[in-house]
């Protein structure tokens, strides 16, 4: 099966590491994987401030550049999302694209959930070991239904012991431009979720987005913790250079 | 134009055409949403579910054993023996059991209520009373103490049965029909619950009949 | 009641930190987020009650006009009178004319969410009139001059210390810390009210059009106080808590206890229809039931619609990150949470609350928790959308998403950008990896570092053959 990697603007600039740890999960699953050069963002912060032209004019050249895969893997549950659901929303009023955002909508996946439930990989790379714990990032877990998945495949490493923190699923605080707009509220709550990584006494914190771990490292490190590693559920699974115990 | 004109010209304009309901077939119909499964045995779900609600509940025979029962409730916790009761259990041997009982509205000094109940509902273990001429409304509500004769035969399972029981018995609504569930209780200081907010301070359900009389 | 949403921020960064409030929050979420759970979870067949739930309101939306001339024509059947209000301030000079036509004096309120929008009491006081509010929480805002921070409960922000201060100070008794004793007093003191009253004015949780009815709900005892002794009785409501029939109403009751404060049910549902009968014992001789538009009707038809399902539960705002960290008052309005986010700029103008749709991650839990599935984080979005389409927004942050969105449409310039900005973000971080200034970013390394970026961008390795 053609799978097109959309690697997300975030993991692009800030750590291309996570790209490159989903094309090697999505090789060692027996995917032909094309990652489409002209890539750049899927919209969402357009569509999130309100304005809908700039959100469509990107979203329509992701339709192009992504129709004509079989499936289009995301590295992150809020891109994924974005493509998946919020998609046919945004061209709700241009029943001319209807056809091509479904087809590129329904074949979109959030990358735990493509190697779980389509690919249905059955071993990983990685050689991770040791206490991490796992934060269920918002559109991920609500848009896409990604829970059970990056546990599953947690649970195929066993090194990885997995200490469930409180409040996994509760909102690190990132959402985008608000971790800007609101910053007094965005560090509050990206602090509240460090205080329960620190309560599990993992030595990793795990997360599907980047955005939610550039938020969470970013708290971490100034509250004097340098210790906790913070790593994307690809890294820890692919068992890129550097990311194992 | 009125604000009744207004308000109505500007929901009617709003609604475009969407598919108009026919609202007297609606309520004419009034069909009932999902209920949730319940235990069938309704008078032994009525006491728990009450009970969680901090309700007393006790069982009697017949309806002659009402005034003991009272009393030893009343006596254990040395609450006064005067009550305010409907009149429909004026006639109850309360003196015999030293119980003075008079059969009127409650006044803001009265301590103890006693009142009959429409019907029982087992899903909440809540108490269903009726306003009415018999039925004063002061008398669940004014005093400390609540006391609720109920007949196991009007146990019903949900709150849909007792609506369907009282258009069957009365037609419409009477002007008030009060749900009770338990003693008044507020949480409004610092989130604790505390029984006994405006209304009574303790509730005393008793039961009366048999198991089987109960149609369920 | 005055609107203060246009210092969110400066509020919320206040409330932030505020010890006492922080500490009386976490209490709020332990005690409603988990006694919903529990409460949800003893219902096997909840996404179906759920699913119907939301049917129910979105039926009643859909006809509106229908239901309410059912409900007017069935209540006035039975003696009770319905006015129409289009704007708070008719509301106000409504209850005022009722007072008045019935020679009240002294009146007893149960909690309304409705009166709050109001500011129905300073009305009735600037009248001459005396008004007592008798719902506990709503009896201490009363006495300490405050809004309420949350729909449910009221005065969440307030300690036992804080109550005893209160009560010292007005009813003169010793001080008392003790919460049974201090709610034993609050019930001394306002009996004697209830029993003097001439007008007791309650809201109405629903308002059923097959018996023209009102339903209120509440665990005090106080709205039964309110509505049975009292000559006259006055609901007020919006237009929008109209629900067909009995059984309809019961489908509701099912899951608003349940998603409020986890109950099965609330200790009091009344049901009241009409005025005392010639024969009865109790009740009020006139009751005048006052249906308030004051903005609901011009949501019908839009995007915001879904939002007149609202069945006041509160469940939105006790499950909220944002507000289970900064509290109620910052919303500056009457509703606070999600459900603020969306009422207060419909309802006091777009304008009047910029910040309120936008301080949401759009975490979605909001809209997982609601018992009739509004969709508040779509709701908050096409708020957003009237910004921008209003220009409502600060020409940097348009002007910021522009350029984003026309670099994002030339990868080749994007590319480049991307690059250099990666290369540079790297060096500023030198050994240490992570930034802690970030030009135009003050907002997040006020609080906390931004991690550096690699380097090289993922674009520029994979053109040139790097694996990892």
């Amino acid at each position: 099966m053609k799978v097109g990697l959309f690697v997300t603007c975030l993991v692009d600039l800030m750590r291309p590491s996570i790209g490159f740890a989903a094309l090697r999960l999505l090789e060692a699953a027996g995917c032909e994987v094309v990652v489409p050069p002209t890539q750049t963002c899927c919209g969402q912060p357009g569509y999130n401030s309100g304005d809908r032209i700039a959100a469509k004019t990107l979203a329509k050249k992701v339709l192009k550049e992504f129709d004509g895969c079989d499936y289009i893997v995301v590295p992150s549950g809020s891109c994924g999302g974005m493509i998946r659901v919020h998609y046919p929303a945004l061209f709700a009023d241009e029943p001319a694209l209807h056809e091509t955002v479904q087809r590129v909508a329904e074949r979109t996946y959030e990358l735990t959930d493509f190697l779980v439930n389509v690919a249905k990989l059955e071993s990983v790379p990685g050689r991770y070991s040791g206490p991490l714990t796992y934060h269920d990032s918002c559109s991920g877990l609500r848009e896409l239904h990604v829970q059970a998945q990056p546990r599953a495949l947690l649970a195929k490493l066993p090194g990885v012991k997995l200490a469930e923190m409180c409040e996994s699923s509760t909102c690190c605080g990132f959402g985008g431009t608000f971790s800007v707009k609101f910053g007094d509220i965005s560090a509050r709550m990206a602090d509240n979720k460090c205080v329960h990584i620190a309560r599990t006494g993992a030595g990793a914190i795990v997360a599907g987005d980047l955005g939610c771990l550039l938020n969470i490292e970013g708290r971490l490190r100034r509250r004097g913790d340098l210790q906790t590693r913070v790593l994307h559920i690809a890294e820890v699974l692919a068992g890129e250079d550097g990311v194992c115990k | 134009m009125s604000a009744r004109e207004n308000i109505l010209a500007r929901i009617g304009k709003a609604r475009g055409p969407a598919a108009a309901v026919d609202v007297d077939d609606v309520i004419r119909r009034h069909p009932r949403g999902p209920i949730p499964p319940l235990e069938k045995n309704l008078a032994r779900l009525f006491g728990e579910q009450a009970t969680r609600l901090a309700s007393d509940v006790v069982s009697a025979a017949t309806i002659a054993e009402v005034p003991d029962l009272v009393a030893r409730y009343l006596g254990e916790r040395r609450l006064t023996m005067q009550t305010v009761c409907w009149p429909g259990l004026a006639t109850l041997d309360w003196r015999a059991a030293g119980i003075e009982a008079q059969a009127r509205a409650a006044r803001g000094e009265d301590m103890v209520g006693i009142t009959g109940a429409f019907a029982g509902i087992a899903e909440t273990g809540t108490l269903m009373l009726l306003s009415g001429p018999q039925t004063p409304a002061t008398v669940s509500l004014l005093p400390e103490t609540h006391i609720a004769v109920v007949e196991n035969a009007r146990i019903v399972a949900t709150m849909e049965d007792a609506w369907d029981r009282l258009r069957a018995e009365y037609g419409t609504p009477p002007r008030a029909v009060n749900f009770i569930s338990g003693p008044s209780r507020t949480a409004d200081v610092e989130q604790t619950v505390t029984l006994g907010a405006h209304g009574p301070y303790r509730v005393l359900i008793i039961v009366v009949g048999d198991a089987r009389a109960n149609p369920a | 009641m005055q609107v203060t949403a246009m210092h969110f921020k400066r509020k919320a960064a206040e409330n932030l930190s505020n010890e006492k409030l922080q500490r009386a929050l976490e209490k709020l979420q332990t005690k409603f987020v988990n006694g919903r759970a529990a409460a949800i979870a003893e219902l096997p067949n909840f996404d179906q009650i759920r699913n119907a739930a939301a049917d129910v309101r979105e039926r009643v939306i859909n006809n509106l006009d229908r239901y309410l001339l059912r409900f007017e024509q069935e209540a006035t059947a039975r003696g009770a009178v319905v006015h129409w209000a289009e704007t708070a301030d008719d509301v106000n000079r409504i209850v005022a004319d009722i007072a008045v036509l019935h020679g009240v004096q002294r009146i007893v309120k149960s909690k309304s969410m409705v009166s709050e929008e109001c500011g129905l009491n300073d009305y009735l006081e600037s009248q001459g009139l005396n008004v007592l509010e008798t719902d506990l929480g709503e009896y201490i805002l009363q006495l300490a001059h405050e809004p309420p921070s949350h729909i449910v409960a009221p005065v969440v922000h307030k300690t036992k210390e804080d109550i005893a201060d209160l009560f010292v100070d007005k009813h003169h008794r010793p001080r008392t810390t003790q919460i049974a004793e201090l709610c034993r007093e609050a019930r001394e003191v306002l009996r004697p009210g209830f029993l003097a009253a001439d007008m007791g004015i309650s809201g109405g949780n629903f308002i059923i059009a097959e018996t023209g009815s009102v339903l209120i709900i509440t665990n005090e005892g106080n709205g039964r106080l309110s509505t049975t002794l009292p000559r006259v009785h006055v609901a007020v409501t919006g237009i929008e808590k109209v629900v067909p029939t009995l059984e309809d109403v019961t489908t509701l009751l099912r899951l608003l206890p349940r998603s409020a404060t986890g109950q099965s049910i609330t200790n009091y549902v009344s049901v009241l229809t009409g005025v005392k009968g010639r024969d009865d014992a109790d009740g009020a001789e006139h009751f005048h039931i006052i249906l308030l538009d004051n903005g609901r009707s011009r949501l019908l038809g839009t995007e915001l619609q879904p939002m007149l399902r609202c069945i006041r539960c509160g469940a939105c705002m006790n499950h909220c990150p944002v507000y289970q960290n900064i509290g109620g008052h910052a919303y500056g309005w009457v509703y606070p949470g999600p459900m603020g986010s969306v009422l207060t700029p419909s309802f006091v103008g777009l304008e009047n609350a910029l910040d309120l749709p936008n301080a949401s991650t759009f975490c979605g839990q909001c809209a997982v928790v609601c018992p009739v599935k509004i969709p508040l984080p779509d709701l908050m979005r096409h708020l957003r959308n009237r910004q921008v389409e209003r220009h409502l927004r600060p020409w940097q942050e348009r002007a910021a998403l522009r350029v984003w969105s026309w670099m994002a449409q030339h990868p080749a310039l994007y590319a480049l950008s991307t690059r250099v900005a990666a290369r540079l973000l790297r060096l500023f971080a030198g050994g240490k990896k992570r930034l802690s200034h970030l030009p135009g970013a003050s907002g997040w390394t006020e609080e906390r570092d931004m991690p550096a970026p690699a380097g090289r961008t993922f674009r520029d390795l994979y053109r040139v053959g790097r694996r990892a």
